[in-house]
């Protein structure tokens, strides 16, 4: 079975056709963002995977969340998500392999980002 | 016509944007805020954008927080408000509209959702301002009416009425100065008979005497 792409092919057709005449390059501007963003949020989120601070764990993987939403990145969706639902629970056992997962995919999406536009 | 501005309030840069373009291709006028507080700012004042979409979560003010405050706040045109979630349980849907939302759209956003809605929006928006209009010529208009409904003091032999600078006028001119009134000259039928009836008689009698000097 194949695995989802890294980025969903379907998201960046939208963005890409969200660019008004004389305004930006939508998905260029919404991907250069996303690099700029997510980097400093994931570091905060082993830190305070770290310290075991449980609401600060949720309030990141739950911004990362909705970044990732955004641009399509689905897996890496899904990874937040889990931890978002953990952080809520209180219960932070099993994150710690997911904060790992989670920057072993935005390793990927960051490759396909630079793949797909000059950012 | 001029678009409608809409305020897009969301701490997350990028999905700040991708909104913010959805609604610039769909023909609105779109400004940022980057957290609850700034957003509630640029909400309270008199000429707020009329149409808001309000992430749930943000530093410092909450969405649901920032629709509270824009409910308790006596405006004529109220800001339509909907608020962003990532949060899908009903329980928090219902917590969002109970705050006074009009409306919630589920994160990440799809576009022909996002514009459907917002377009919702923007009609109950233009629909309250027809009728604000419409309600502020009615009261000019029972404003007018009011002012003649007040005491006329007229004068009891020469119907001469007395206006607001003291000065006698005629009902006619009175009237055509304080209404939408114009008059029209004719006769009652007692008035036919007392003043009338007479001249007519009066030039009758002139001719037929007329006509007997020259046949004489």
């Amino acid at each position: 079975m194949s695995e989802s792409p890294v980025l969903d092919p379907a998201v960046l057709n939208t963005l890409r056709q969200l660019s008004s005449p004389g305004e930006p390059d939508v998905l260029a501007e919404v991907l250069k963002l996303f690099l700029a963003e997510v980097p400093p949020r994931i570091v905060r989120l082993r830190i305070a995977y770290a310290a075991q601070n449980i609401e600060e764990v949720h309030r990141s993987a739950h911004s990362l969340k909705g970044s990732a939403g955004n641009v399509g990145a689905q897996r890496m969706f899904d990874i937040c998500k889990r931890l978002d639902e953990i952080g809520k629970s209180g219960d932070l056992r099993g994150a710690g392999s997911l904060v790992d997962a989670l920057g072993a995919e935005f390793g990927k999406v960051e490759a396909e980002i630079h793949r797909l536009v000059e950012v | 016509m001029v678009p409608l501005q809409v305020l897009v309030a969301d701490d997350e840069p990028v999905s700040r944007t991708v909104v913010g373009a959805m609604l610039k291709k769909a023909g609105y006028s779109v400004i940022f805020a980057p957290d609850g507080a700034q957003a509630w700012q640029l909400l309270d004042n008199d000429d707020s954008p009329s149409l808001a979409l309000l992430d749930w979560e943000m530093p410092g003010l909450q969405g649901p927080e920032v629709v509270q405050r824009i409910r308790n706040r006596p405006s004529q045109n109220p800001t339509y408000v909907i608020l962003l979630t990532s949060r899908d349980s009903s329980a928090d849907i219902v917590q969002g509209l109970r705050a006074g939302a009009d409306d919630y759209v589920t994160k990440p956003a799809n576009e022909d959702e996002l514009v459907a809605r917002v377009n919702v929006g923007a009609r109950v928006v233009q629909l309250q301002m027809a009728l604000a209009d419409r309600v502020r010529s009615l009261e000019e208009a029972l404003a007018n009416v009011k002012a003649l409904q007040t005491l006329l003091p007229m004068c009891a032999y020469c119907k001469s009425i007395r206006n607001d600078q003291n000065y006698w006028e005629k009902v006619e001119t009175y009237f055509t100065q304080h209404s939408n009134v114009s008059f029209t000259h004719s006769y009652c039928p007692s008035c036919y008979e007392r003043f009338v009836k007479p001249e007519l008689e009066a030039l009758e009698d002139a001719r037929a005497a007329k006509d007997r000097q020259r046949r004489g």
